[in-house]
This record gives structure tokens, sequence and C-alpha cells, in this order.
């Protein structure tokens, strides 16, 4: 017997590659995830003042390797008292460089 | 010396009647002329049996001039006393001649009868009564006394048998004679309200027979047609037989024609206040009968009446358990449209409804009907035509020259919702329109999941519809959700151009989904390679994300080749990983436990029917001990002993894949339970409100004190807790 796929209508989820949360998610199994230390919004979410989630509302990474918003984190260092640190660990912010290569292996 | 003053005025007296009486005569001769004269006239008055053959003759003036004489005399009062007297001597003979013939219609029950002994007794008092030359005093007294002997000798069986007797006077040649005797006798004013309700029985009649379970045409009119050819004629004679001119005949009729007019109003508006329910369910068929009762209602005040009937109804019909939630929404939509046609305002919906949606919001899955209607789901509830107005709080426009204050009979608490459509009054069932949003999402989320080609143009369109009546706020969710679709295709093209795959998935952003059921099915050998090829893609695609699979949902359309015939066929993910593990590897027989350790954590109830899918569509087989096969060959035995199965959707599983807004209040409960517990251990026992104010701390807590009632009572069911005088315990 032969088994041919025709056609396969799937349903996925999408979800941001946080790096740190890799191992989790081929567990499949962490129900909530992260959320973004400014909002408290999952990073699936978007931010309080977007409509739409995804590339409309993305990810900031920091080399710190915290996690935000983008817009969330822009605020916040827009305002004087960020002092341009993040606001985790307030080591000044950078932002870091996606290495797609490796997370795409 | 005492009895002097005494003498003389007896003396006094006695010289002054015989004066009276003799008139100034010579000698007694006046005294003579008198006693002549009460001769005479108590001669002329006095009451004869009219059988005997009266011969003597009368002569007026003679008679003139002796009640002249009695009258100067003032003896005209006893004259009268005499003449009553005289009459009771006599009445025994018409006692006689009533009782004959009331025996005699007793027997036959014919009313000519009656009528013929009624055209006797005005012969009576024809013979009997004084001439009018006489004075009105001598004629009222004697029909005083006459009507009330005749009164007093009928028989109970008398007021029926003249009742039919007017009775059959209705429609035929109008008889003046006849009623004029009635009013000689006295019998209309006796009986007037007998006469009433001969045509009062007439009309309802009429209506009766006319209108009864005739909705599709009005009535009311033809009814007043009918009063006007028929009942009005008949009326002239009782009701306006002194009338000479044409005018005075419409004056006099007036009051009771508007009587009866009234009448006719109240039975039809009766009997289609009794049939208001079915009325209501032939709607719009059914508009005449709605449109008579509204003219009624204004003419009748029985909308307290109608108020009360379609309650009742309601509650018989309607509000039980038998009824589906579906027909329950779609009579109250209907009796939302009739209830406006009988009245505007909108006050007797008011009332009407108010059990309704009570009943309605009691029950589960009203909203879940609601919404089904909303987005097209057997869409009868909402009227195309209709315009759609966004949900909002109206306010009364004091400015609007038709403005109309609210009817008498509005409650205090009644809400004008005078431009509201059907849709708004249904959602407003709710307090809030959140609970709608909900479901809304959950059924908007089963139907974009089951679509495979990518075409949901008609819940774009719906959803735009709808985000004009609950707002864009309220429904951005289903925004997200409707552009997850469009990226979705928009991912998937270019990923095909990319690399071609026959994998076509939809990508959700998860936080703006309803909680989709979760699952641990691996995909096994070609499906797993698919997937990853595919992931992989799309990681390149775009860099920042990761999918993640939910196996277990969407389709999958196979052809499977076997040595004799090829099968095509369109399955569940678990169906087909369960055919790809038969198909893939050397293996050909499985048993429930080794499919089960391949694929993960599978019930053993879906496991069982994705193996009867298979063999209803003869590519497994049994084989009875525990293990599956592959039907390489279809053998005539299997065939014979398995007839085609009929088709079955297997597409489309029965449970829906999202989890309804229940089973996630349930889910969510569960955690709180765990607070509830702890509280319980710490503190004892607590009442109610207490475990209330506390679980308010707890994050996200928003029920009420009546759902965590529901709960607790729950619980207690389960035995967890025990309850006594409102405090609860844990269960030890």
């Amino acid at each position: 017997m032969k088994v041919h796929i025709k056609r396969w209508h799937a349903i996925a989820q999408w979800r941001w590659d946080t790096g740190a949360a890799d191992a989790d998610m081929d567990d499949g199994d962490d129900g909530e995830g992260d959320v973004c230390g400014i909002c408290r919004v999952p990073y699936e979410g978007c931010c309080p003042s977007c409509k739409m989630p995804g590339d409309d509302c993305p990810l900031i990474w920091g080399e710190c390797t915290h996690v935000f918003h983008m817009h969330c984190l822009l605020k916040w260092i827009g305002t004087a008292a960020s002092k341009q640190q993040c606001p985790m660990d307030r080591r000044a912010w950078v932002t870091a460089e996606r290495k797609v290569a490796t997370t795409g292996s | 010396m005492t009895t002097y003053p005494l003498e003389n005025l007896v003396q006094t007296r006695w010289q002054n009647t015989f004066d009276r009486l003799n008139g100034g005569e010579p000698g007694i001769t006046g005294l003579l002329n008198i006693s002549q004269a009460w001769n005479t006239a108590r001669e002329f008055l006095r009451p004869r049996d009219i059988r005997e053959p009266n011969s003597k003759e009368r002569n007026l003036p003679v008679v003139k001039t002796c009640f002249d004489a009695l009258n100067e005399a003032k003896l005209l009062p006893r004259l009268l006393e005499t003449f009553v007297e005289d009459i009771r001597q006599q009445e025994s003979l018409i006692t006689a001649e009533v009782s004959s013939f009331m025996a005699k219609y007793d027997e036959s029950e014919d009313v000519t009868v009656v009528k013929s002994m009624l055209r006797r007794l005005v012969e009576w008092w024809k013979a009997w009564a004084p001439i009018h030359e006489l004075g009105y005093t001598l004629l009222s007294t004697f029909n005083l006394e006459f009507q009330t002997h005749l009164f007093s000798i009928l028989p109970s069986s008398f007021p029926s048998a003249f009742k039919k007797l007017c009775q059959s006077t209705v429609g035929a040649e109008p008889d003046a004679q006849l009623w004029g005797d009635f009013e000689r006798l006295g019998l209309l004013d006796r009986y007037e309200n007998l006469i009433a309700s001969v045509c009062y029985e007439q009309i309802e009649g009429q209506v009766l027979e006319t209108c009864v379970g005739r909705w599709n045409e009005p009535m009311l009119a033809g009814l007043r047609g009918w009063m006007a050819d028929k009942i009005v004629p008949w009326m002239i004679l009782p009701y306006a037989r002194g009338a000479k001119t044409h005018e005075e005949t419409r004056s006099m009729l007036q009051g009771i024609g508007s009587r009866f007019d009234f009448h006719v109003c109240k039975t039809l508006c009766d009997l289609r206040t009794s049939e208001i329910f079915d009325i209501i369910v032939d709607y719009p068929d059914s508009n005449c009968a709605l449109l008579d009762l509204k003219e009624c209602l204004q003419r009748v005040d029985q909308r307290s009446q109608l108020v009360q009937a379609l309650r009742r109804l309601n509650r018989k019909r309607l509000l039980h358990p038998g009824a589906d939630t579906k027909d329950i929404l779609t009579q109250y939509v209907l009796m939302i449209r009739c209830l406006r046609i009988i009245d505007p305002p909108g006050v007797l919906l008011y009332k009407v409804a108010d059990p309704v949606r009570r009943y309605l919001r009691e029950r589960p899955d009203t909203i879940r009907s609601i919404v089904a209607s909303l987005v097209g789901e057997g869409g009868d509830l909402v009227d195309e035509n209709e315009p759609i107005q966004p949900l909002q709080t109206q306010f009364e426009d004091y400015s609007d020259p038709n403005w109309e204050p609210e009817a008498i009979d509005a409650g205090p608490e009644f809400r004008t919702n005078k431009p509201s459509d059907v849709i708004s009054t249904l959602v407003s069932i709710y307090d809030s329109k959140d609970l709608f949003v909900k479901e809304l999402q959950v059924l908007l989320a089963q139907r974009l999941l089951a679509i495979k080609d990518g075409n949901f143009e008609k819940e774009r369109q719906n959803i735009e519809i709808l985000k004009l009546r609950f707002g864009d706020a309220a429904l951005q969710v289903c925004e997200v959700m409707l552009r997850d679709m469009t990226d979705s295709r928009r991912i998937d093209q270019h990923v095909q151009s990319q690399k071609a795959s026959n994998l076509h998935p939809t990508i959700i952003s998860k936080h703006f989904w309803p909680a989709l059921q979760a699952s641990t099915l691996n995909m096994p050998g070609q499906f797993k390679t698919i997937q990853q090829t595919y992931a992989k893609e799309f990681t390149t695609f775009k860099p920042d994300k990761r999918l993640r699979w939910l196996p277990h949902l969407g389709t999958v359309e196979l052809s499977i080749e076997l040595q004799d015939r090829t099968v095509e066929v369109e399955v569940s993910p678990l169906d087909a990983a369960i055919i790809e593990l038969f198909g893939s590897g050397g293996k050909t027989a499985w048993n429930s436990q080794e499919i089960i350790a391949e694929l993960g954590d599978i019930d053993n109830s879906s496991l069982n029917k994705a193996m009867m899918t298979w063999i209803d569509r003869g590519v497994l087989f049994d084989r009875g001990d525990g293990t599956y096969e592959v039907l390489e060959i279809a053998t005539s035995a299997v065939k014979a002993a398995r007839p085609p199965a009929p088709k079955r959707p297997a597409a489309q599983p029965e449970a829906p894949p999202v989890v309804t807004v229940q089973q996630q209040e349930a889910e969510q409960m569960r955690v709180y339970w765990k607070f509830i517990e702890g509280m319980l251990t710490n503190l004892g026992s607590l009442p109610l409100d207490r475990i209330q104010t506390m679980l308010k701390f707890a994050p996200g807590y928003s029920r009420t004190i009546e759902q965590l009632g529901t709960f607790m009572e729950a619980a207690r069911r389960e035995g967890l807790v025990t309850e006594s005088g409102g405090q609860y315990r844990l269960n030890k």
C-alpha cells in the first residue's frame, strides 16, 4: 500500500524566536509563553499601542538577552529616566544582531 | 261639657262633606247624581272577561261627564282605588290564560305560541285599559298594576322563551306590531338585557363562524359590514321605533350601535387574543389579523388581557425544556415583529418579552444560537432588509415633532426601544455584549479553521456587518483572526514559490484565537518530513518566527494505492497518521497499543473512531485479535460481510476543535478552586460572601457571587465540601 498526500490543510501557530525559549518550544508544552517585561503582554500578543500582532508589532532583542516589544522599548528609551538602559538589568541597551543563519538550521 | 266641642267638630265635618258631594243641589239630588256617576264610571272601567261578548254600548260623553262630576267631588282617588281593586279581582283570568299558553309552549317549544300569547295579552290589556281621555294618572296606574301582575305570573321559562322569540325575529321581515306589543306590555324595559344579549349572541356567532383561524384577510371591516346589513335593520324596531325621520333614527341608534360595535371589537379581540400564539407563528401571513387586533385594542381596553394570554401561552408552549433554543428565538423574533405592529411603542412587547428574555438568559446555548444567526448560519432570525444600526443606548428625542409619550400602561422600568432592530433586541437579552463577542470569536474560529481553499470572503463580510453593530474595538480580535487568514495565504504562496509543498497551513496568532484543544499527536513518516520542510521554509521567510503545529487540526486529502484499487479520501490528520503507519514501514499489522506508542497519547475512543473510518472505507480490517491489517485486495468475503458503508463526512470531527466558552470557564475555575481549598484549609469554614471577597484579590477573577455559588454547589455535590448554615467547609 502506498499513501500519497494530495493536499494537507494544517493549522499552526507562529511564535517569536526569543532565543532562550528554544528548548521549551520543541517541547511544545508551555501554556502561556513569555511576556514582555514592560507591558506584561505575551510576546505573541501586541503592545498596548498596537492592534495587530506579528510583523506589525515586532520584538526587539537586546544583547543582554532581554526581549521586549519594540514599541514598548522604544517608548521607554525615549523617556529621560531610562538613561538608555535596559529596564530589566540597567545595563546600557544594545540591540542584538539577529543571526538568521543559525536560527534557520 | 267636654263632648260638646267634639260633637260640634263632627257636625261641621259632616256638613262640609255633604256640601262637597251634594254640590249645592237642593235636598240630596247632588248625592244621588254623584252616586249615579260613580256607578257609571265604575261600570265603565270594570275589567271584563274578553271571552264574553261585550254588548254594552259605551257612551263616551256620558262617561266623561260622570268623571267630571266625580272629579268635582274629589272622588277620583277613591275611584282609582276601586278600579285597582276590580282589576285584582279579575286578574285570575289572565293568570289562567298565561299558564295555559306557557304549558303549551313548554310542550312544543314553539315560539309562535309565545307570540300568540303576547298577542292575547295585548288584547286583554286593550280591553281593560282606560281610555286616554280619562287622564294620564289612570292609565299609568293601570299599566303599573297590569304589568306588576303580569310579571309576577310569568313562569321562569318565559325569559328564555322570550329570547327565542327575539332571536326568531333577527333577519326576518321586521314585525313592527310585535315590537309594539312588547312595548305595550312593558317587556322592552324589563327584558332590555335579554334583547341586547340576543344581539350579542348574534355577533359572537358571526365572529366565531367567519373569523376563527382565518388570519390572512382583514375581518373587522367585513364584520362591520355584516352589522350594517343584518343587525342594524333589526335594531331599528327595538331601539328606534319612535323615530320619524332618518336623522332621528340615526341619533337614537347611536348609543346602542356603538355598544354593539364595541361588542364586535371585543369578541374579535377575545378570539384573536386566544389565538395570538399561532397568529405569531404564522406571521407574516397573519398580518391582517394583527391589524384587526390593533384596531380592536384601540376600541377595547384589553391590552393587559392580551399580555397575560400571550405570557401564559408562551409559558405553556414555548418556555419549556422541550423547545429548541433556536425555535424559541425564532418565535421571539416573530413576537417582536408582531407586537410592533399591534403596539408600535413596544409596551406590550416589553411586558411579554420579559419572561422570554429571562428564560433565554438561563439557556446555555442562547448566545451560540444568536451568534450563529448573526453570522448567517440558518439566519432566518435576521431580516436582510432591516437597516443595520449600531448598538447604543437610545435616548428620547424630545425635539422630534412626532414624539409620543409612553403608553399609559408602561411600567416604570419600561425602556423605549423604538428604533432598535431585532438583532439589537436579541443582543440586549444580556447585559453586556462581551459574551456575544466571545462566542462570536469561537464560532468564527470554527468556521475559519474549516476553510481549506482560503476563501473567507463571506466571513469577512459578516464581520464587517457585525462591526457596525458592535463597534470596531469589540471585534478587534476577529479582525486579527481574519488577517491571520490573509497572512497565511500570503506566506503559503511565498513558501510554495520557493519550494512547492502539498501542505497548506493556516497560521494563527495564538492569543487572538479562542483556546484550541491541545494534543500530543506526532505525525509519522512523510507527514513529519513535510511539516519540517515547511517549517524551515517559513523560518527562512520570517527569520524571527517559528511555527508550532497543531497536528490534530485540519484535514488531509489522501490517495491510497492498494493492489487492486485506489482509494481517494479526505480525512482528519489522526486518520492520516494511522494509515501512514500502515503504509510506510514494513509492518503491516498494528494493534492499538503500538499505534498509541507511535503517535503519542491518543485517547481510545478517538483511536477507535479512526480505525472504524478506515474499516468503513475498506482499507483496513480487524483481524479479530485487536490488531488491524491492510486490506490489499478487496476480497469478496469482506465485501459481503461489510456492505458499502454510508458515506459519512469523515473530514468533520464531531467535536468542534475550539474549546467553548463554558469549557474555558470551567478550566479557569479549576485554578480558583486551589485558592478556595487553601482558604478553607486555613480558616476552617467560610460563608460564600467571604470566599467571594477573598477571591477578588486573585488576579483575573471576575465571577459574580451567583456564579461562585453555583460552583460551590457543584463542589458540594462532588463531595469536596460540606455546607451547613451557609458556611462551607472542606470535606475530610
